[in-house]
């Protein structure tokens, strides 16, 4: 056994698991919006700018781009080389950092994510039909998903794998809390009572978390507010749900030496989630919420980034 | 009972239930397949792609086809096999080829300058494996031991007593006006007395068929990963071949370095850590780097990750905290290795760590100051230092050699520039080198300038006319896809407390016609290199 993964390294492996992580939610955010749209009975002011602020780059975007029309916005997350974070260049940064630890991965996983990352490169161009988006950003999907299933089932499940999977866990959280922030506070604008188009906005946060069929599984037919926040932000067996995600962390962080500082900052916001009264979080108090939580990741982030990627 | 799998039904019952399964649904598969060779044989008449008649190496030895067309001992299979293919088959491995090269991110990296961005490209190819009987590697690699055992008694006898010099087998004043002597390295006594630890030697053909010693790297030799690489490429792109052959592996390389590496570590160290140490990713064999620390289990790292601590030991930042680090298998050059020492500039390696490593508290391979033997003025005295220091006859030739540094061979150089091949003694990569029949007068004349002022660093051979091999780069539809290359080879030598040659090594080809020159960087490709029963 390994006395320890270098530290230049396991930060390289930590931040391939967010980048692929990355790319595959806002292949699938675009994804769902589309789809989203096509379902809604009547036009909403929804369109495609919430995708910009789920994103966080409003500044970004609104310096690049006039309009949030499906063209700019698509080509602004998939493919932009300005936009740090779009599908392509986050595939070229982990290529890139896949590149730096070959040597702590199986073989074949470079193969997949030289391929995932070619793939992207010539597949996702700008003004695609609707129909080659569509099948593009699937591509992407189902081959960050073999990377996945790859090393789950073959990689050893050492060091390097908790990292990889820490980047990715909290990447997924982080993604988590951000779709139900935008979703749930921008889809009606106020006064809009309608209860059909209520419950089409709490189904639209689900969809955009692939997780309405497992919703009905656990909670049966009905689509609330408090069920669905629940659902997202507790339920223990939902992969995506922000309290798996974070339970996942501290299972990581808990197998790994000198854990302190993380495992503080992770028992912290597990602390804070089960103490929150999600039920009664809507408009503003959600918001709220929601965004503490990101600001835990973040310092969970920290914790982990000073703990053992920096000379201590 | 039944050795048959148990094929489970298709509902969620648990697998115990299995047992009880109707007898159909255990049914042997592929029971209804068509059963192997009842397919009726397709005779069919096509467009030979190679007519080895039509294959000519004029004036040139050629690996694989004899000077009539005909197959050399043991080629018949090979060349058989591929005459059975059409234009479209050779094209369909070529392409299965470069795909398997790009798909496994096989790579090497181009330095284009201090501003430009360095770029990774994909390694060349060819299909046409070169092959080597394995009496005559036994040979070979009997004679590549003796060798780089002479070449580390050498380096060793230099940085102590130097009887070599004393009892005048080498003049003096080729090791005081070397290079790459380091005074730092007089005195040490490296584990087993071996300095160079992994030695890469490029072996000719010239057009007799006689073999030589071109040159030993001895510095930091890159290449064997491509080595293996190509192994696993030919198995991808043409299966069907590995059966008419007993080919010799070439797999167990990564071990072998590894336990050669293990064997320097500092006495007491248990369980010792290995790490690969590279210049980063924009170096030229970075893939190596990598590809060798993922197959022996150790760790990359660069300068940055290395610091030594008042206790003149190495230690790496890990996860777990400071991990003592005992071998070094260092692919940068002495100067860039310890900037308290050598280059003040150098951000490659780590300040202390030939501290460290006079302290006996890290093993570095290859060890500092062993570039005293990889000097192509020196290579033309290792058939004396044979002699001189194991009492054996050499078993491998070198190329004739005039070293510049005496009077009569300078003139005779000079005079004959036009048909000598130039070398500095210090370069590698083909670089700052003098093809004189390639080269122009005004070349040739600057050349001699060079040469004049400082003939230490000189010396020059006949230009041989080095072997060929059949390589696919023929225009389609010709029935000549085969062309006649130039090729050298690379063999690995490892040692440590044992000696390891690779079965084979690194077989390089110049994919222009004519040219001679093989390396990456200048248009040369590879192939893989059989060593067959």
């Amino acid at each position: 056994m390994k006395r320890g993964l270098l530290s230049r390294a396991a930060e390289r492996i930590y931040w391939l698991g967010r980048q692929v992580e990355r790319a595959e939610s806002t292949a699938r955010l675009i994804m769902v919006n589309a789809s989203l749209l096509m379902d809604m009975p009547v036009r909403l002011p929804l369109g495609w700018r919430p995708l910009i602020h789920i994103t966080d780059t409003v500044d970004l975007f609104d310096s690049l781009y006039g309009k949030a029309s499906e063209r700019n916005v698509c080509r602004f997350l998939t493919c932009d080389s300005r936009h740090p974070c779009s599908i392509t260049n986050a595939l070229s940064a982990a290529r890139e950092n896949a590149r730096t630890v070959r040597e702590a991965m199986p073989r074949v996983t470079f193969e997949y994510i030289n391929d995932l990352h070619e793939f992207a490169h010539s597949e996702l161009t700008p003004n695609l039909s609707r129909v080659k988006r569509r099948a593009a950003l699937d591509g992407v999907c189902l081959r960050a998903q073999r990377l996945e299933g790859f090393l789950s089932q073959h990689m050893l499940h050492d060091a390097s794998w908790q990292f990889l999977r820490m980047g990715s866990r909290i990447e997924r959280g982080d993604m988590t809390t951000r779709i139900i922030d935008v979703r749930s506070t921008s889809l009606l604008p106020p006064g809009h009572d309608l209860a059909p188009f209520r419950e089409i906005q709490w189904r639209s946060v689900l969809v955009s978390l692939f997780a309405r069929q497992s919703y009905h599984a656990a909670n049966g037919a009905p689509v609330t507010r408090p069920l669905v926040l629940e659902f997202l932000l507790c339920n223990p067996d939902l992969p995506r749900s922000y309290g798996y995600c974070l339970e996942a962390l501290r299972r990581l962080i808990r197998s790994l030496p000198r854990n302190d500082l993380p495992l503080r900052a992770c028992n912290r916001a597990l602390q804070e989630l089960s103490a929150a009264d999600l039920g009664s979080l809507e408009g503003d108090s959600l918001h709220r919420f929601v965004n503490d939580c990101q600001v835990r990741l973040g310092e969970l982030h920290e914790a982990i980034e000073q703990t053992w990627f920096r000379a201590g | 009972m039944s050795r048959l799998r148990q094929a489970g039904p298709h509902s969620s019952a648990p697998a115990s239930c299995a047992k009880r399964q109707p007898p159909q649904t255990t049914r042997v598969r592929g029971a209804n397949c068509i059963i192997f060779g009842h397919r009726p044989f397709q005779q069919r008449r096509w467009e030979a792609a190679i007519d080895w008649k039509k294959y000519h190496a004029a004036g040139v030895w050629d690996e694989l086809v004899s000077p009539a067309g005909k197959a050399r001992p043991g080629a018949g299979p090979l060349l058989r096999a591929l005459s059975r293919l059409k234009d479209e088959d050779l094209k369909e491995r070529q392409d299965a080829a470069e795909l398997a090269v790009r798909s496994m991110g096989i790579t090497f990296t181009v330095y284009s300058g201090p501003d430009a961005a360095s770029t990774d490209r994909a390694w060349p190819f060819d299909i046409v494996p070169r092959l080597i009987q394995k009496r005559q590697w036994d040979a070979i690699a009997k004679g590549l031991t003796q060798r780089v055992r002479a070449l580390n008694a050498f380096i060793n006898d230099i940085y102590h007593s130097q009887r070599v010099l004393r009892d005048g087998v080498v003049p003096a004043r080729y090791i005081e006006k070397s290079r790459e002597f380091r005074p730092r390295c007089v005195g040490i006594d490296p584990p087993h007395g071996v300095w160079a630890h992994v030695c890469g030697t490029d072996l000719v053909r010239d057009k007799d068929g006689a073999l030589y010693v071109l040159e030993d790297n001895l510095r930091v030799p890159s290449g064997v990963s491509y080595m293996l690489e190509n192994r696993a490429v030919m198995k991808r792109v043409f299966p069907e071949l590995f059966d008419k052959y007993v080919i010799h592996s070439v797999d167990d390389y990564p071990q072998r370095l590894a336990a050669c590496l293990r064997s320097l570590a500092p006495e007491g160290r248990s369980s010792p850590r290995i790490v690969v140490l590279t210049p980063g990713i924009h170096n030229s064999a970075y893939f190596e780097h990598a590809y060798l620390a993922y197959a022996m289990g150790a760790d990359l790292v660069e300068g940055a990750d290395l610091m030594v601590g008042k206790d003149d030991c190495v230690y790496m930042q890990t996860i777990a905290g400071r991990v003592r680090v005992d071998v070094i298998y260092r692919r940068i050059d002495d100067l860039f290795l310890d900037p308290s020492v050598f280059n003040p500039d150098s951000v490659l390696g780590a300040p202390g760590l030939m501290r460290a490593w006079q302290a006996g508290n890290v093993a570095l391979a290859n060890a500092p100051g062993c570039g005293v033997a990889d000097d192509k003025v020196i290579y033309t005295f290792v058939p004396d230092l044979v002699r001189y220091y194991l009492g054996e006859k050499p078993i491998l030739n070198n190329v004739p050699s005039y070293r510049c540094v005496e009077n009569e061979s300078l003139e005779y150089v000079l005079d004959n520039l036009d048909k000598l091949v130039v070398k500095p003694a210090n370069e590698s990569g083909g670089y700052g080198m003098l093809m004189g029949p390639a080269a122009s007068v005004q070349e040739r004349n600057a050349f001699a300038k060079e040469v004049r002022a400082n003939p230490r660093n000189y010396m020059a051979q006949p230009m041989l006319t080095l072997s060929s091999a059949p390589t696919l780069v023929g225009p389609v539809g010709s029935g000549q896809r085969m062309q006649p290359r130039h090729l050298d080879l690379r063999p690995f030598i490892l040692s440590g407390a044992e000696t390891y040659v690779t079965m084979g090594g690194l077989t390089r080809v110049a994919l222009k016609k004519g040219s001679m020159v093989v390396n990456s960087s200048q248009g040369g490709g590879s192939k893989d290199t059989w060593v067959v029963d």
